[in-house]
């Protein structure tokens, strides 16, 4: 998801709609519409509708499924005598230009253009690792030659919204871009650079442009930079920022490629074929195939009828539309989500709950039954509150969740911790996943569900929790649980054992120590029982 | 019901000739103080009528106390004498009080002075006047013959006499009375020994002491809620694993391995690599990444640990298993994500995930699962929105009407990409969605306060209202 904000009465009027239409069009568009400030509003584009990051886009969407403009929307395109060349640059080998003609720029239009090229970096530009922008006043660049190629970091130019020259390695150190980009383009003791022919620098790809040729209310034409790792989502790139251009009324100017392709953008058309057929079975619906066909003309695309089949031509901007599972979306979204006339829902098998949780819901009633408490606590935990073998997060928010639990005892003390001065006695029990180490799953990790009951009160008995231990599981099991003597570090000696079903090791049980009493602050003695579920189950 | 002491007054005035007594005598089984109380308990119970009476209230002065300890002196006097006449000067040195014990001795006529000696005429003597003393001393009741005395007692400054406000009870009707007990006993009900207790009152009024109560918890009562609705519209139970391999969170789910989703800061990374071992499934989801998304897919980035950012890993894992039957499955548990954990987020929440497969599947039946599954938890007004996720398509986002707060978005849905189900041998179309629990729960139990769903405080556990 991804927010643009553009000025209220400006897009109304760009789109030709009332304040109240603007909400249902645009949800039906994926699009959720916030007001934000006196004349201001906030979109939210879904990250597959880079063509509606700006106004025309968002305008060549609305006219479609409105009916108003149906099939691709068809830009001219001047030739120009504009060449790139492209020579080897080994971090960010890609690069293509393109120029745009009259363009109509205020302090607003400017904003939209630099937030449509912030969304682009952050979404297909993968935060401008895969693809950079680079957005010039043609007018201020010299000569009908740009070159893309790499320059030592001693390389001097003035950045951008700077009155100063700078070394490259001054950019990298000194400026917010340079810190936050700089990482990802610097190769040794190089960095990528569009260039003029006499050497000036126009940008260093994806960090900065040069000051020279910045946007300015007069500017009227551009020359537009596309930068990255993959040739594909920079051609696509270019051709959504152009094909947005163009909808507000510029001339896309095409100029010579040395590299990779003969000219630039590319305004790449895919075609692909869909059967009606299959795009009614997968909606459900029984359309024919002139109906799908506005549908999908509706989407602004063009199509050509061919019996049962329809070949759709994809416009440069649709970079989303990938297989006949995205033009079935598109039909779908043309016809209306809220058209769609819902069956009554039926079921033809039973469901059913796995055993464990059918287990967990056993216990949790004879617990309730012997009147503790459930409690519910996080899986997340502290990692200086746990022992033995658990998982630690590499990368945590915070030191108080910084690993998994692997037993419920920690949980259970922490909150007991917690509740020192409510009405004793404190009686609790929780159910759960914990986290523990198995060679024998994928991960080398496995969740372990178990039970944990605990008494805390000014005074308790191994025997208060064993009675009531022994009860549940009896109930569960049919048969009556032994306890066999063994000692924990955590429990007091001579005061904890295993529990045993069948010789099956099913839990524990124990008084705990006052070293750990004291370590989580409880200042009241505790015995605690821990059942291992997946044990008892079946 | 009657108390002890109310027993004594009604045993009191059962012995008492005309059954009445007057609260002064009452006093020598129980404190004065008390019976006030007690008579108009008695006669509000139908046991006894009450009267208030002035009377005179008789009492010893400190001299009359003296006296009544040591005899008056005239009796004193002829006591001493034994019959035998004496010397008055002689029975002045030895006699205390002397001259008023010869002047009460000579008025009453039990001796006689003659020629400086004592003659007495009586050989031993007790006045009335002292047994009206002892009685006055003991408030017993005074005859007619006794109260002639009163007044010569009072001007001898023995007693005093006060008017005061006395009660005459009158036992008006006999109560059964039997002892009373606290507790039944096995005993007493096995041998009908209970015949003959009362069983004392409570103040049954009181406030109770507090006791633990077996409770569940209610945020875990919401979610088996949901998987009870999940298994009424015929949906199988399935579960996962919190340490999971990015093939499962994401690859399978046709998510680009260079999608910003999967930066470092956007799920918990574990140490170690998991083991892929379905090695057809691994090369045709490498195959369909880098036919679609044109980009070299690495199977290391794949087998990275993370703590499951959505329970759609179950789903793909029950995809991996390239089911060929239909199916309907789902699964309720925990997910991760970073974040800052303030009132609305949490880092750890849960989601319930589903998944149909089936060959007459398609988006309208999934529209349609959808609206019955949020009717199942309480959510009858549904709207559907386009959306966009990188393993489904078409795509819905589904919206509830809550009322008071409008249309909240509830679920992210759509039908599984064939780039999804292909590599897993899964031909047939397939439904999938996930929806966030942790919200929809405080929607529907007013928590306003996302941390409460796990509070760690147990008086608000135990204090919250249980929703049925």
């Amino acid at each position: 998801m991804v927010n643009i904000v553009l000025k209220e009465s400006r897009l109304l009027s760009l789109l030709g709609l009332e304040d109240k239409d603007l909400n249902d069009v645009l949800f039906n568009l994926k699009s959720e519409v916030e007001k934000k400030g006196e004349d201001e509003l906030e979109i939210e584009i879904n990250s597959d509708r880079l063509d509606m990051l700006s106004p025309e886009g968002i305008k060549r969407a609305v006219e479609g499924i409105l009916g108003r403009k149906l099939g691709e929307a068809k830009y001219e395109v001047t030739p120009t005598d504009y060449q790139m060349i492209i020579e080897d640059v080994e971090s960010r080998p890609y690069a293509l230009g393109a120029i745009i003609y009259d363009v109509k720029l205020d302090d607003d239009r400017i904003k939209e253009i630099i937030q449509f090229q912030e969304k682009l970096h952050c979404t297909i530009g993968r935060r401008r690792k895969k693809v950079a922008i680079g957005i010039h006043d043609l007018d201020k660049i010299d000569g009908k030659t740009i070159k893309y190629s790499k320059i030592p970091l001693d390389y001097k130019f003035i950045p951008l919204n700077s009155d100063k020259e700078m070394s490259v390695s001054d950019v990298l150190s000194s400026t917010e871009q340079g810190k936050l980009y700089g990482y990802i383009s610097i190769n040794g003791s190089y960095s990528p650079a569009i260039l003029q022919e006499d050497g000036q620098v126009l940008s260093i790809p994806p960090i900065i442009n040069s000051n020279k040729t910045r946007l300015e209310a007069s500017t009227k034409n551009l020359f537009i930079d596309v930068t990255g790792t993959s040739l594909s989502a920079v051609a696509q790139t270019l051709d959504i920022l152009v094909s947005n251009f163009a909808e507000g009324g510029s001339k896309i100017g095409a100029i010579k490629v040395s590299r990779y392709v003969d000219k630039s953008p590319l305004l790449i058309h895919d075609r692909l074929s869909v059967k009606t057929e299959d795009i009614s079975k997968r909606l459900g619906l029984s359309l024919s195939t002139e109906e799908v066909s506005k549908y999908i003309r509706m989407m602004r695309m063009d199509t050509n009828i061919n019996g049962d089949d329809i070949e759709v031509i994809v416009p440069p901007y649709r970079i989303d539309i990938m297989t006949f599972v995205d033009v079935a979306e598109d039909v779908a979204m043309a016809y209306g989500y809220r058209s769609f006339n819902l069956p009554k829902y039926t079921s033809k098998g039973m469901g059913e709950l796995l055993p464990i949780t059918k287990l967990e819901r056993a216990f949790r009633d004879l617990a309730i039954g012997g009147g503790f408490q459930e409690i519910f606590t996080f899986v997340l935990n502290k990692s200086s509150l746990l022992s033995g073998n658990y998982v630690k997060i590499e990368n945590p928010i915070t030191l108080e969740y910084d690993s998994v639990r692997n037993s419920l005892i920690w949980n259970m003390l922490k909150f007991l911790a917690k509740n020192q001065h409510a009405r004793f006695p404190v009686r609790t029990f929780e159910v759960g996943d914990v986290v523990i180490r198995n060679i024998e799953s994928d991960t080398g990790y496995k969740n372990d569900t178990r039970a944990c009951l605990a008494i805390m009160n000014s005074k308790v008995s191994y025997e208060e929790l064993q009675s009531v231990i022994h009860q549940i599981l009896y109930n569960l099991k049919g048969k009556e649980p032994n306890y066999v003597k063994e000692d924990k570090d955590y429990f007091i000696k001579g005061r904890s054992a295993k529990i045993l079903i069948n010789n099956n090791e099913v839990g524990e049980i124990g008084e705990i120590s006052p070293e750990i009493l004291e370590k989580f602050n409880i200042e009241n003695p505790v015995v605690i029982v821990e059942i291992y579920l997946e044990k008892l189950c079946g | 019901m009657l108390s002890e002491n109310e027993i004594k007054i009604i045993d009191f005035l059962k012995k008492k000739e005309n059954k009445s007594a007057y609260s002064t005598e009452l006093s020598s089984i129980i404190p004065e103080t008390a019976v006030f109380s007690l008579a108009y308990l008695l006669k509000e119970k139908g046991y006894v009528d009450v009267r208030e009476e002035e009377k005179d209230l008789v009492m010893l002065t400190k001299e009359g106390e003296e006296r009544l300890k040591e005899g008056l002196p005239e009796d004193n006097l002829v006591n001493f004498l034994k019959g035998e006449s004496k010397k008055v000067q002689e029975i002045a040195k030895l006699f205390k009080d002397f001259n008023i014990a010869l002047s009460w001795a000579r008025k009453k006529g039990l001796i006689k002075v003659d020629k400086g000696e004592v003659v007495p005429l009586k050989s031993s003597y007790t006045s009335p006047e002292y047994s009206v003393l002892k009685k006055v001393s003991s408030s017993q009741e005074l005859s007619e013959e006794d109260r002639k005395y009163l007044k010569e007692l009072e001007s001898r400054g023995l007693i005093e006499i006060k008017k005061n406000k006395v009660l005459l009870l009158t036992l008006i009707r006999e109560p059964q009375i039997r002892p009373s007990i606290t507790y039944l006993t096995p005993e007493l009900l096995r041998n009908k020994e209970w015949t003959k207790y009362e069983l004392k009152e409570y103040n049954v009024e009181a406030l109770p002491p507090f006791i633990t109560l077996g409770k569940k918890h209610y945020f875990r009562e919401f979610l088996e809620h949901v998987k009870d609705v999940m298994v009424s519209l015929g949906f199988k139970e399935v579960k996962s694993d919190f340490v999971e391999m990015e093939f499962y969170n994401f690859d399978m789910l046709f998510q680009a391995q260079d999608h910003p989703a999967r930066e470092i800061h956007d799920s918990f990374k574990v140490n170690g690599k998991g083991e892929l071992l379905n090695k057809s499934l691994v090369s045709k989801v490498k195959e369909v990444h880098e036919k679609l998304w044109k980009y070299e897919w690495n199977e290391e980035i794949a087998k990275s640990l993370v703590l499951r950012s959505q329970t759609t890993a179950t789903t793909a894992r029950v995809l991996s298993t390239s089911p060929s039957k239909e199916i309907k499955v789902f699964t309720i548990g925990k997910v991760f994500r970073p974040d800052a954990i303030d009132a609305t987020h949490l880092i750890e929440f849960h989601q319930l995930d589903g998944l149909v497969i089936d060959e007459s599947f398609n988006f309208r039946e999934l529209l349609s699962t959808l609206k019955a599954i949020f009717s199942g938890i309480g959510i009858k007004e549904v709207k559907f929105k386009p959306a966009y996720f990188p393993f489904t398509e078409p795509s819905v986002e589904v919206y509830g009407y809550i009322q008071g707060l409008g249309w909240v978005e509830m679920a992210g849905a759509g039908l599984l990409r064939p780039e999804v189900t292909e590599p897993a041998g899964v031909k047939m179309p397939a439904g999938a969605w996930g929806l966030g629990l942790d919200r929809l729960a405080m929607l529907f139990l007013g928590i306003k306060d996302i941390r409460d769903l796990y509070s760690d405080d147990i008086e608000y556990l135990r204090n919250r209202k249980v929703v049925y």
